[in-house]
């Protein structure tokens, strides 16, 4: 079935680019998210089973298949309005990038060979170039050269990391290179070369997950694409670093390096938290900020990962519902560009004047993001905090406190100074925005809001037993 | 054999870290192309048919005639052939060079595998170490292009040093690999030479927060 999906996924881009008018594009691109969720349901009816050998439809596959069918189809609809008055060449890129990204990701999701994630894994940047370009300017050019060459090289780097976890153990490469045989290799592998691996893997993916060392780029990506794009970037392309690194460390995990691994976790964690608290104070550009806001989250989801046990648990369910707040949030920045006309932060102000609907989303995604009750996010921060006490993890406890306080001084003053200060400059007025427009952020953050108060079974079943083997 | 020609790869990285005319770059990255054909060649004996049909399109095809072809054409059209001035100067280049194969095979040395040969494992280290080199040191796009192929170079080395176990899958992947980075790279690179003629790294500086 999944070969059936990448034929018709493929057909169906190849079309876009015979496409010579608009509409057909969009039509073509609304069969594919239908694919998409067609794809998705059929996943879920068939939990557990392998398709074409190297794909297996495992929990933590399905639910971030699930996330990504809900974000495909929010970015499918924002890009739409988006792209409105977009010449039709651009319009047509935008949706071959767009449509490979969503195609790449499933199979990054859903391999369950370490080698078939990293040949995905290097078909999304091919992807994310083609949206990151496409308004076409110096800044584009710039960030998509540095987005294309340090993602090559990252990929280049995490290769030579399977390349060390074959040498590991050598009857892991002459059994196919599956996650299953790795985990089963390394329980007898030398464990240096596991360690090696391991860092290599994690400084190449860190590219995609936008945490510590190679983080940089995924900031640029997002600052520069446009607002549905760099939702979908900063959301569905950021699940696939971190599920490529869980995957390889639950695979480690159990075996005599698995504590050592932790340890690379949380110290990659905690740079990534403080690399964010540093840039949020003095960034001036609302796209950037929420990119360093992924940055923290992405850095707090790798310490969960690091402390294990409950801490994985936490870190799967942190992802998920970040998913869903930060699409909100650019896609809301997407349209206050369309009132504003900027993204610079002083530039800006007066938004509960301008746009109530859009600054309620703001109000309530910045809520959701600093992780204050009522927000879901703050079910998974605190288990990451009981955790790091009930493995005596004082020191990380105080470092992450302490680097939270500043995020939430640098986020709130940013959003808060957008929303209500007085603008010193003349605005268009004129702009108006369909507040059905905003319902899909609306609908998004209520559920990560409703997850603070109650956590749906099935979902907390899935989660379980995706983190499951790990201590 | 396959000795001889580690050495020679090992020389042809010693060289491209001090040269500084783009032509030379691209001569050298073909001569590596032909010599990682080569090292394969005689290194993996048990190989399957369709493996050596990769290994070649991979290393003659690829390696030595489409990617030096790309960077010719990237040359003539920023019509630029000289690294930066401000490049650190050959004299520095050989130094650290010198130092970096010291510590490769200090490396190699500590790190050592029975299923692999120290040299091939030296030579690749140090492959890895001049190419990050190329791309560190070097104020010029074309340069960090070149470094970028010198890394690439460096991890298919690697993959020959651990022997012919490696499925077919990962062999697909490689040329995947280079085919998206040296097609989209060239192309970005000539955009790039549009806009900024110098086709230096200063210039694209504009992303700050």
């Amino acid at each position: 079935m999944i070969i059936k999906y990448f034929i018709i996924g493929l057909i169906i881009i190849c079309s876009i680019l015979l496409s010579k008018n608009k509409i057909l594009t969009s039509t073509l691109a609304g069969l594919f998210i239908c694919l998409q969720v067609g794809f998705t349901y059929y996943v879920v009816t068939h939990r557990g089973q392998t398709d074409a050998i190297y794909f297996t439809f495992d929990e933590l596959g399905l639910i971030f298949l699930g996330i990504l069918c809900i974000l495909s189809i929010t970015s499918y609809y924002t890009s739409l309005i988006y792209l409105k008055f977009e010449p039709v060449e651009n319009y047509n890129i935008y949706y071959l990038g767009f449509l490979g990204l969503i195609l790449s990701i499933t199979g990054v999701y859903l391999s369950n060979n370490i080698t078939l994630t990293w040949i995905f894994m290097e078909a999304t940047t091919l992807s994310v170039a083609a949206l990151i370009y496409h308004n076409r300017t110096i800044f584009t050019l710039e960030a998509t050269w540095k987005y294309i060459f340090i993602c090559s090289t990252g990929i280049a780097l995490a290769y030579l990391g399977i390349l060390f976890l074959s040498m590991a153990e050598k009857g892991f490469a002459a059994n196919g290179m599956s996650y299953q045989n790795l985990a089963l290799a390394a329980k007898v592998g030398n464990p240096l070369y596991l360690k090696l691996a391991f860092i290599f893997i994690l400084v190449g993916y860190s590219a995609k997950m936008e945490i510590f060392p190679l983080y940089t780029i995924g900031i640029d990506a997002n600052y520069v694409a446009p607002a549905p794009a760099s939702a979908f970037i900063s959301t569905a392309l950021v699940n696939a670093g971190f599920l490529s690194i869980f995957r390889v460390y639950k695979a480690l995990t159990g075996t005599m390096v698995g504590h050592w691994l932790g340890h690379v976790l949380l110290i990659t964690g905690l740079f990534s938290l403080l690399v964010a608290a540093v840039y949020m104070q003095r960034v001036k550009n609302f796209k950037r900020l929420l990119a360093y806001s992924t940055v923290e989250v992405m850095g707090i989801a790798t310490i969960g990962l690091g402390l294990g046990g409950s801490g994985c648990y936490a870190a799967i369910l942190l992802v998920i519902l970040h998913s869903f707040v930060k699409s909100s949030m650019f896609y809301q920045f997407g349209q206050a560009h369309k009132i504003l006309k900027t993204y610079k932060i002083f530039k800006t102000g007066g938004y509960m004047r301008l746009y109530p609907a859009g600054a309620m989303v703001l109000l309530i995604g910045l809520i959701i993001l600093i992780g204050v009750p009522p927000s879901g996010l703050f079910i998974p921060e605190l288990i990451i905090f009981r955790t790091a006490f009930a493995t005596n993890q004082w020191i990380i406890f105080v470092i992450v406190s302490l680097l939270i306080c500043f995020i939430i001084y640098g986020m709130s003053s940013k959003i808060l100074q957008l929303v209500f200060s007085p603008v010193e400059r003349e605005i268009d007025t004129q702009a108006k925005i369909n507040p059905l427009q905003t319902l899909s952020q609306f609908i998004m953050l209520g559920f990560a809001m409703y997850m603070c108060f109650s956590q749906p079974e099935f979902l907390k079943d899935l989660i379980l037993k995706a983190s499951t083997i790990l201590p | 054999m396959t000795i001889f020609l580690i050495l020679l790869y090992a020389l042809s990285l010693v060289y491209i870290s001090i040269a500084e005319r783009f032509r030379t770059y691209v001569t050298l990255i073909a001569f590596q192309g032909l010599l990682l054909f080569g090292i394969s060649f005689f290194e993996l004996k048990k190989v399957e048919t369709l493996n050596l049909i990769f290994i070649f399109s991979e290393t003659i095809i690829f390696k030595t005639i489409i990617v030096p072809i790309l960077l010719y054409r990237v040359i003539e059209k920023t019509k630029s052939n000289k690294v930066h001035k401000k490049s650190l100067p050959g004299y520095y280049s050989i130094i650290l060079v010198s130092f970096m194969l010291v510590i490769s095979y200090l490396i190699s040395f500590f790190l050592q595998h029975p299923s692999i040969d120290k040299i091939y494992f030296t030579v690749s280290l140090f492959a890895l170490f001049s190419g990050l080199l190329l791309i560190i040191t070097h104020k010029k796009i074309f340069s960090q292009m070149v470094g970028f192929l010198v890394l690439e170079n460096a991890v298919f080395l690697f993959s020959l040093a651990i022997g012919n176990e490696m499925p077919m899958l990962i062999n697909t992947g490689i040329l995947l690999d280079i085919f998206i980075s040296v097609l989209i790279l060239g192309s970005f690179a000539t955009k790039i030479g549009d806009t900024i003629q110098s086709l230096e790294t200063e210039e694209l500086s504009h992303l700050k927060d």
